[in-house]
Order: structure tokens, then C-alpha cells, then sequence
């Protein structure tokens, strides 16, 4: 079975632009458009969050839907559970906004949505064949891969600096 | 690797109990899994039970079966089959009714229920209530539908919310409360200020500093509560939320060892062979103090439950402990956070404090100042997680102290710094 896709971060590309919060965003919105997102109740919001760290580093962090999920299990009213993709999904309709999630997730990326008092969370765009912070991304710093792909990638980038740097 | 013939029986169908027949699950897909509920009702998500009070969900919203992480299949549930003894030498499980259930590893999570004080009269009274079960809960909405006024005694988490379901009814809600001041167990009183003016908007009548001695009734049941003040209130339903204690009752016969609850080692195992426990009837310790203690929350109970599933399947898991106090929750409209360790009056630890309109952080660090230990937010709880992974993980915090204490950790920190 192939392995299933997940959103990468190469952090040496990252320029701190937030296109990917925009576009994360305008996706999650009812109307997919920036024009009318904006105006739009409930807010959209984006599940995707660049950080920044002195002096000069930029990252976008996102939902890595973890193999052992802790929000998963914390959830006391069973509104996370996990897709045939893997990936950790928030049922809107379930969650009864008592934030316990949010209190166990270790890389602080589950939101809360105060006007519809709901957690929500990165979703991997299910209706995209790319997710929109991926796509959006002017510097290729997210990559939509497999983990396979994604480490032979870095593995070719790794072999041939080294040779590059055998060489002279 | 377990072998295919093994038979796990598990007592206690909640958080514990079916988060540790799903890890089971997950490593032995051929072994027996029974396991027995004390409930005529099929398990559920026991902290929603409020709910069933406000009537914004119905029973069938709480089933837990095939519900978030509860996928797994071939989870034999015995209903109303409750535990009355174990025989650690034959290894089997008497249920009421006299049938012996044999296993080959035991997982004992039967649970808590709740403490009704002794020195409160008349607590058996028609329309006194324990919110615990399901069960309890439509009795209770059923009395509220012809209550006018409900007193509840007790400041915790769990009055709260069932106070809130009350109020959201349109009935009178009076809490009556021991501690100076609301959710003592979870937080001082200085910071508990935004909360208790959140309660007090909502229109929740709040005595601090009381405690009921008698509960009156009469024909109809209950009509009244009488103070330690001599004060006497009058109304119609009552809730008793004074703090829980494990089921250890049925283990009296058994050799397996019992301090306040069921003392386990550091891979949820009795001292009798082939027998586990976990979730709120197990002893376990806080990672950071080291102090053996009982929680009695939804969210422990699910982690100690899956450690010993692991353990039970041949999957040897050590379980790390957990934090005594570890809620996040909202009541009336305010969020909050409280992990670790947060009672500082009068002790050493390193606290800072900030306060603004509408929430309020307090960062507990070891004496030292090195380690974080405890936290409270309320208003504003981003990030939660982070923070109670640096108090969890003993991290040195020198590096990320000022984020740690401005609230603006992120995970970019763990990362690049």
C-alpha cells in the first residue's frame, strides 16, 4: 500500500510571508473566495500558524495528526477520530468546546473558534488534491509528499551537496 | 506476543476500561475481550452527562462505541453484570448473579463514585442527587422538570457544570460551598476572581464558606437544605458533588493490595500475577512531586487505561504518571487551564502573576526558577499544550523562561532555539 501524503516543512525556505495562513483561511470559508471570506460569519480561520523566532527564523507549524494522537484519546466526548487517509479529524458537530485538546496537543495547533465555540484543526483539505497552504507557498517551503519521497528528497539534496563539496 | 487464546476480561466499561480493550485490540486481534459493566446502559462518554440535563444531548449523543479512538471490534460488553469478587488463584471474576468468569489477564477499572459526607442527614431523600451514570442523570433531569430552586453543595468542576445545565433549564441554581471561594481543588481563590464574576453574570447564587447539615424532606421529597448557619433554604432538588472515591469495595476477599485504591507498579500491574488496573480506582503518582494520588479524571483514566491494555497484550509500556490537577474546561463563557502545581500560598515556588479585564495567567516555576510546574490560564488558554508539555517533561526552561511567562511559547521554540 502506498503511504499516504503528509504537509512537509523545509525550513530553510520558509520567508515568513503567511500566503499558506491566507490561503488555509480563504479554503476553510464558505464562499473560497478572499473577497468575500473576509466579511463572511463565522470567521474563517486558518489552521496553519508562521512563527517566528529571534533573530531570523520563520516556520509554519500545523497539525502533524500524530501517529499516537494525545488529543485523539483526551477527547471526552469522542469528536476526533482518525480518516482512512490518517488523517486526525475534529467533528465540528460533536466537539462541546471544553478545550481539553487543546490543553494535551504538544505542538499548540488545535484553535478554538470562539464564535462557533468549536476546536478546529488542520483537515489536510479534503476536497483538494493539494492542500491550499501547500499550494500557495511562493517559496516551496510546505511539501505535500509521502514520507518516502519526501526523505529520498532530502536524502538526493544531502548526497549531492556532499559530492558537490568532495569535488572542490 | 500474546497468544491467540488469550482471554482478557476487563471490569469497568469506561474511560479505562474501553480505552484499554481498544489497545488490546490493537495488538492482539485474535484474543477474547469481555468486558463488564456494572451500567444497563451501553459505555458512554461519561463527562457529557450534563448535557443530558440541559437537554442539549440526548443518550444516544454519548455512546462511545465506534466513536473517536473506539473502533475496535470484537469488544464483548456485558451489561449489568457487576464485579463481586476476584480469585486471584483461579483467576476468574464472580459476577452478580453468582456466573465465574475466567480469564487470563485481568484489567480492574471499575472506577469512582461519588463521596457522600456522612454528616450531612437525610441525603437519602427523593430528589438527592450524585450526578455519576447516566442513569443518575435522567433521574436528575426528570426531577428538574418540576423543580423550581436546586441547591447543589460542593465548588467543584462537576457542580459547576451540572449547576450551568440547571440555569441553561431556567431553574434558581444555589451553590453552596465549603472553600472560600468556587473550584478550590483546581486553583486559589485570588485566582479564581474571573470565574467566580462569570458565575455570579450568569446568575448563579454563590455561598462561600457554609456546608449543609441536613438535607429536608418531605412527602414529595426533598423541600429544603439547612445550613451549619442555621439558615435554612428551601427547594426541591439537591446535588452532591463533594469528590469521588475509587471501588475498592468488592476486592475486601482478595489479596489483591488496596491503599485508598488499587496500588499498581510503574507498568499498571497488581501485586497479584496477571492482574492490571487502571483509571480512577488505581494509585498512581505525579511525575513532578512524585506523590501517589488519585484523579479522577476522564483524560488520565483514557492514558493509564491504554498503558495497561499494552501491558496486558505483551506490549510492556511504562506508565509516567500524571498531573493531579489537569482541567481545561469553560464555564460561563470562560475558559480556563489549570495544570501542575498551583496552590503556591505560602510555599517557595518561583509564581508569576498577570491579571488583565478579562484573563488572568499565573506561571508556577520551581524554586530554583529552572523548572515550570504549574499553570493557570483563564480567558486566554492558547497553546495550553505547550506549557503542559515543559512542566511534564521537566524541561530546563532558562531559554524559553520570558515566553514561558509573556505566554507567547510556540512550538518554533522547542524547535529553533
Amino acid at each position: 500500500m502506498a503511504q499516504p501524503k503528509e504537509i512537509f516543512v523545509r525550513l530553510d525556505r520558509c520567508m515568513g510571508c503567511h500566503s499558506c495562513e491566507l490561503a488555509c483561511a480563504v479554503e476553510h470559508s464558505q464562499s473560497k473566495s478572499l473577497y468575500s471570506a473576509i466579511s463572511e460569519k463565522p470567521t474563517p480561520q486558518s489552521r496553519v500558524y508562521v512563527e517566528w523566532v529571534a533573530p531570523d527564523n520563520r516556520l509554519p507549524v500545523l497539525c502533524r495528526h500524530c501517529e499516537d494522537a494525545p488529543c485523539m484519546h483526551a477527547c471526552i466526548c469522542g469528536a476526533i477520530s482518525r480518516t482512512e487517509e490518517r488523517v486526525v479529524m475534529t467533528n465540528a458537530d460533536k466537539c462541546i468546546g471544553c478545550w481539553t485538546c487543546v490543553m494535551v496537543c504538544p505542538y499548540g495547533v488545535i484553535g478554538r473558534h470562539l464564535e462557533e465555540h468549536k476546536a478546529y484543526r488542520c483537515d489536510r483539505c479534503p476536497d483538494l488534491e493539494i492542500p491550499a497552504c501547500v499550494s500557495s507557498c511562493p517559496t516551496k517551503a510546505l511539501v505535500y509528499q509521502a514520507v518516502d519521497e519526501f526523505s529520498k528528497d532530502v536524502r538526493k539534496v544531502a548526497s549531492s551537496e556532499m559530492l558537490s563539496g568532495e569535488g572542490g | 506476543m500474546a497468544n491467540n487464546e488469550d482471554r482478557y476480561v476487563i471490569i469497568g466499561a469506561s474511560a479505562a476500561g474501553m480505552a484499554a480493550a481498544e489497545a488490546i485490540r490493537q495488538s492482539d486481534s485474535t484474543g477474547v475481550i469481555t468486558v463488564l459493566s456494572e451500567e444497563p446502559v451501553q459505555p458512554y462518554f461519561r463527562p457529557m452527562i450534563p448535557f443530558l440535563i440541559s437537554g442539549k444531548k440526548s443518550a444516544a449523543d454519548m455512546t462511545l462505541i465506534g466513536q473517536g479512538p473506539y473502533s475496535g471490534t470484537g469488544i464483548d460488553v456485558k451489561l449489568n453484570s457487576r464485579a463481586e469478587g476476584i480469585d486471584t488463584k483461579n483467576q476468574t471474576v464472580m459476577v452478580q448473579g453468582g456466573d465465574l468468569v475466567p480469564y487470563d489477564k485481568l484489567l480492574i477499572a471499575t472506577g469512582s463514585r461519588p463521596y457522600i459526607p456522612p454528616e450531612i442527614a437525610g441525603t437519602e431523600a427523593e430528589g438527592v442527587f450524585a450526578l455519576r451514570t447516566l442513569t443518575d442523570a435522567s433521574a436528575a433531569a426528570g426531577r428538574a422538570a418540576e423543580a423550581d430552586h436546586v441547591v447543589m453543595l460542593g465548588g467543584g468542576l462537576l457542580n459547576l457544570k451540572a449547576a450551568f445545565a440547571l440555569l441553561e433549564r431556567g431553574l434558581d441554581v444555589t451553590l453552596v460551598v465549603y472553600s472560600p471561594e468556587v473550584l478550590s481543588q483546581l486553583m486559589e481563590p485570588d485566582d479564581a476572581v474571573l470565574i467566580r464574576d462569570a458565575l455570579n453574570k450568569a446568575g448563579l447564587k454563590i455561598m462561600t464558606g457554609c456546608s449543609a447539615t441536613h438535607i429536608l424532606s418531605q412527602a414529595g421529597g426533598v423541600n429544603g437544605v439547612l445550613l451549619d448557619s442555621g439558615q435554612e433554604i428551601s427547594c426541591q432538588m439537591v446535588c452532591i458533588g463533594k469528590g469521588v472515591f475509587p471501588n475498592v469495595n468488592f476486592l475486601e476477599q482478595s489479596d489483591v493490595q488496596v491503599d485508598q485504591g488499587v496500588v499498581v507498579d510503574r507498568f499498571t500491574a497488581c501485586n497479584a500475577a496477571n492482574v492490571f488496573a487502571a483509571g480512577d480506582v488505581a494509585v498512581t503518582f505525579d511525575p513532578i512531586t512524585s506523590d501517589k494520588i488519585v484523579t479522577g479524571l476522564w483524560t488520565n483514566a483514557v492514558e493509564m487505561g491504554r498503558c495497561a491494555g499494552y501491558n496486558m497484550a505483551g506490549r510492556t509500556t511504562e506508565y509516567t504518571g500524571t498531573f493531579g490537577i489537569l482541567n481545561a474546561t469553560q464555564v460561563a463563557d470562560e475558559p480556563f487551564v489549570s495544570m501542575g502545581i498551583v496552590h503556591t500560598s505560602g510555599t517557595d515556588y518561583e509564581t508569576h502573576v498577570f491579571s488583565t479585564r478579562n484573563t488572568y495567567r499565573k506561571l508556577v516555576f520551581s524554586e530554583d526558577g529552572e523548572r515550570l510546574v504549574g499553570v493557570v490560564f483563564i480567558g486566554d488558554i492558547s497553546h495550553a499544550g505547550l506549557y503542559r508539555y515543559v512542566i511534564r517533561e521537566r524541561m530546563p526552561v532558562a531559554n524559553i523562561k520570558t515566553f514561558i511567562i509573556n505566554h507567547t511559547l510556540h512550538y518554533g521554540h522547542f524547535l529553533l532555539l
